[in-house]
């Protein structure tokens, strides 16, 4: 806190820094060498143009107030480091004669807390003067109009500032002048330290916010071999062994993200005066951020360069963490505790690491880099150089005022990064489409074989039913035209058969074979078309046998369980029935009945009832009715027969039957 | 008494004088001629002096189909009646006669006087008909109906290759049933007979039989633009036995 009223008349000059001794002596060494040339160029430009570097200080610092002389810029670090103060400048200047255009003051950095008057009059306040670690307006310079009226032959300038603990405090040279030229020097100097980091940190929130955004979105990109395309140059490789579709994120591109964001936050910080939290806490983020910021740099270079797998990379990821993790300890060192030589020494290591990376780096992108490994290795270079660079000028000379170059130096670190993200997420949507094309192929080549298998499936069940059909002829023809023939050749061997009986004979061989052939057309199932043909084929025989026909059959659903097959053995068993009537029955009258038959199963019953003579259905003649026994069984259907002179009757119950439920008698 | 002339076109010689005895046998009955290739047959109806009122006809003859026969009589001479002469009476063969022109069929094992009786049933007005035939005509009667249900889109419904006049060269427009025809036919594929669907449905043999006649003329190609385009398909027909 300033205290005006108590000077200390001993001290007359500023005591030197220990640390700065050298370098102090070789600042004044140059300034002699170079000032007076920059003296006369000055002069000639603008013999008008004052700017004032003698002061007398008034310096207070825990209560105690000294009297000095010092040149500006006075850099309150370097001349007080580790305490926090407040200083009262007087810098007196005389005027050869009045102007009479307006006046301008540029100071390229004072505060952090300022007061600026002129002969007395206030002409600029900026921040809390009595209390520390507030709001910082040493960020940006600064600018004041002066009105000619102001202004005297005798002049003074004083200048008030509160000045934190390790935050860049202290007061630069007043620059007094022509208001057109003053000010063009203070615009110089605000688009370099505040426009040019607007821009920086519009383009690293660009380039930061996409590859977070693509970092998140990303899914696992196909596996290396199954899209067939090789991977550019010696650019990491993404994760394999991943399925497609499923969230896998490239480290690469959080690596981007983070380092653009942190890097975001410690250029912004110059547009920030009043942080969100006080001193030096706000001042331990930036600079941890700055600490992300290089440390995910290498990262991402390690990356870039394919590295992953390398053994010493895991030791150089050790070091890097150590790194990170040192960084809030000497930053803590430096801005709490008042030792910055732990935050130069911080520094140094990790300018000291990228210094390592960076040969071992360029030689690989020199080698067989990538395009993108290339320029990562020429931003690495420009980066570290200008970074050593900074931690020079701001951590070892005491340049007060200007800017960190590093921040401009960095966009070709973004835009680097931007064409590593672009290049990999084209390389990663390559991937993805030759992995669809190749699915799409697969799926072709899969419903290729699915059709011929299926046309292998379709041959083999036209084969099959062509086999069973084969089959079902051949039984016919054994058991109906077959069987037929070969008795109507013994009956002709034989020489005892009546003529009739070989007519009747081949007649029935005749008709079998016609029912043979209805039965190809007879849909499977339907009972009444299978009932109706043998009606049609057979009904001339009952007229020549003088038998009345009485047809009682309702209109019947069809019997599922009735295949071809089953239709043909029902046909035969119906044949045989009707043919036993007509050969031995001796009847009159037959009666064919077909009713639906609900229980005990939902089927049809068939009656076949005669008038004739009937026979012992224990002892039958001939192998007919074992046949339609075997027969019946073999379809499901029940068989019932009763015979009794006058009255024979043959029924058959097709539908839902229990396998081998054939019965024969009653 | 009215003769009725009788073309007899069969192959076999054998069978061809069996056919030509058994319409000599009948009174009613005049054979006209008997010849065994189409070429004869169609030179005989050509010949304008001749005149026929009943061929019987088999389909396979060696020099091509009968239904050829069959059209080419129906156009030279359309007062006469053919009859096929069928080894099965099968469906397939039937059902293509009846839309060449045919009035009947006749079973090759038929008896003499089965033969000259089915002749004169023809010309009295009564036709056969199988139940197997009222099925498949029911079938394609109803197939027809969807197909009009549906809209005139013939490629929207798979043709029925096995039915003739169903395949690619199927005739545009076939004439309906009537409701009483669909019953008659719906109890003859059932296997009832012509005096039992009388009696279920309260008429006349007659009635059932000019049903049936009806039905035959609803599915013959009767109409010579008709025959044309029939004559136009012939050469794509299988071959029949």
């Amino acid at each position: 806190m300033a205290e005006p009223g108590r000077v200390d008349s001993t001290s007359l000059r500023a005591p030197t820094p220990p640390a700065q001794g050298l370098w102090a002596g070789l600042r004044r060494l140059l300034r002699q060498l170079v000032a007076p040339v920059l003296l006369c160029l000055a002069v000639q430009a603008n013999a008008l143009t004052l700017e004032l570097r003698e002061a007398r200080a008034s310096v207070t610092i825990q209560g105690q107030t000294k009297q000095l002389a010092v040149q500006l810029p006075y850099h309150w670090d370097r001349v007080h480091g580790g305490l926090q103060g407040a200083a009262d400048f007087e810098l007196p200047f005389t005027l050869a004669e009045l102007p009479g255009r307006p006046y301008g003051l540029y100071v390229s950095r004072l505060g952090n807390a300022y007061e600026i008057w002129l002969n007395g009059v206030l002409l600029e306040k900026n921040g809390d003067m009595q209390n520390f670690n507030g709001a910082d307006y040493a960020k940006s310079p600064r600018f004041v109009d002066i009105t000619p009226g102001l202004l005297r032959t005798e002049n003074v300038f004083r200048v008030h500032i509160r000045v934190d603990k390790g935050r860049r405090g202290g007061l630069a040279p007043l620059v007094l002048g022509p208001l057109d030229e003053v000010q063009r020097r203070y615009e110089h100097d605000y688009r370099w330290r505040n426009t040019g980091s607007m821009v920086v940190v519009v383009l690293s929130l660009l380039v930061g916010g996409v590859a977070l955004v693509l970092w998140v979105t990303q899914v696992a990109p196909p596996e290396p071999g199954q899209a067939g395309r090789p991977e550019p140059g010696q650019m990491g490789r993404p994760k394999a062994g991943q399925a497609m579709g499923r969230p896998l994120r490239d480290r690469l591109f959080l690596l981007a993200a983070i380092a653009e964001l942190s890097w975001t936050v410690n250029v912004g910080d110059v547009l920030i005066e009043t942080p969100p939290f006080g001193w030096p806490w706000w001042g331990m983020v930036t600079i941890a951020a700055t600490a992300v910021w290089v440390c995910t740099m290498a990262l991402f270079c390690i990356e870039v360069a394919g590295w992953g797998r390398h053994p010493l990379v895991r030791w150089l990821g050790r070091w890097i963490l150590l790194l990170l993790v040192a960084n809030p300890v000497a930053t803590a060192a430096a801005l709490l505790y008042g030792y910055p030589l732990a935050l130069t020494l911080w520094y140094a290591a990790l300018g000291l690491t990228c210094l390592a990376l960076l040969p071992v780096f360029m030689r690989k992108a020199l080698r067989d880099g990538s395009i993108a490994h290339r320029m990562v290795a020429v931003a690495l270079l420009l980066n570290t150089l200008v970074g050593m660079r900074d931690i020079y000028a701001f951590r070892v000379s005491a340049t007060y005022g200007g800017t960190t170059m590093l921040r401009y130096s960095s966009i070709l670190f973004g835009l680097a990064l931007a064409y590593v993200v672009i290049a990999r997420l084209r390389f990663t949507s390559g991937q993805v489409r030759d992995l669809l094309s190749g699915m799409a192929a697969q799926v072709k080549a899969k419903e290729i074989a699915l059709q011929t298998r299926y046309q292998r499936v379709e041959t083999l069940a036209r084969e099959q039913a062509r086999d069973d059909e084969r089959t079902r002829i051949l039984r016919d023809m054994h058991d109906g035209v077959g069987s037929h023939i070969s008795t109507a050749i013994r009956q002709l061997q034989t020489g005892k058969a009546a003529a009739a009986d070989v007519l009747h004979t081949l007649r029935d061989s005749l008709d079998h074979l016609k029912l043979s052939i209805d039965a190809m057309n007879v849909p499977p199932g339907d009972i009444n078309a299978l009932l109706a043909n043998v009606r049609y084929r057979l009904e001339p025989r009952f007229l020549a046998c003088d038998i009345r026909l009485t047809w009682d059959v309702d209109l019947l659903e069809p019997v599922a369980a009735m295949d071809a097959s089953a239709m043909a053995q029902l046909q035969f068993m119906l044949f045989e029935a009707f043919s036993n009537v007509l050969q031995h029955a001796n009847a009159s009258t037959l009666c064919v009945l077909a009713h639906p038959c609900e229980t005990p199963w939902r089927g049809v019953r068939l009656q076949i009832i005669d008038d004739g003579c009937g026979f012992d259905v224990d002892q039958p003649r001939g192998n007919g009715l074992s046949s339609m026994q075997q027969r019946a069984r073999g379809i499901g259907a029940v068989l019932c027969l009763a015979s009794a002179p006058g009255r024979t009757v043959v029924e058959i119950t097709l539908g839902s039957v229990p396998s081998g439920g054939a019965v024969v008698g009653d | 008494m009215q003769v009725w002339r009788v073309l007899v076109v069969e192959d076999d010689p054998q069978m061809r004088g069996f056919f030509a005895n058994s319409v000599q046998r009948c009174a009613e009955l005049c054979l006209a001629a008997s010849v065994g290739t189409v070429a004869e047959a169609t030179a005989w109806l050509d010949d304008d002096s001749n005149t026929v009122d009943v061929l019987l006809v088999d389909l396979g003859l060696p020099d091509g189909s009968g239904l050829a026969v069959i059209r080419h009589a129906v156009l030279r001479h359309p007062h006469c009646e053919p009859l096929v002469i069928s080894m099965f009476g099968d469906d397939a063969n039937v059902l293509a006669s009846i839309e060449a022109g045919a009035l009947g069929y006749i079973h090759k094992d038929s008896r003499p006087q089965d033969i000259s009786r089915t002749i004169l049933d023809m010309r009295a007005g009564a036709s056969p008909i199988s139940p197997m035939i009222a099925r498949r005509v029911l079938s394609r009667y109803r197939s027809d109906q969807v197909g009009r249900a549906a809209g005139p889109a013939p490629a929207s419904r798979l043709p029925d290759k096995s039915l003739p006049g169903t395949g690619p060269h199927a005739m545009p427009k076939r004439r309906l049933l009537s409701p009483r025809e669909q019953e008659v036919l719906a109890l003859i594929a059932r296997g009832f007979t012509y005096a039992e669907i009388a009696r279920l449905q309260s008429v006349t043999v007659h009635t059932v039989q000019t049903h049936i006649k009806n039905l035959y003329a609803k599915l013959s190609v009767n109409s010579r633009s008709e025959a044309v385009f029939e004559a136009s398909r012939m050469g794509l027909l299988p071959r029949h036995g």
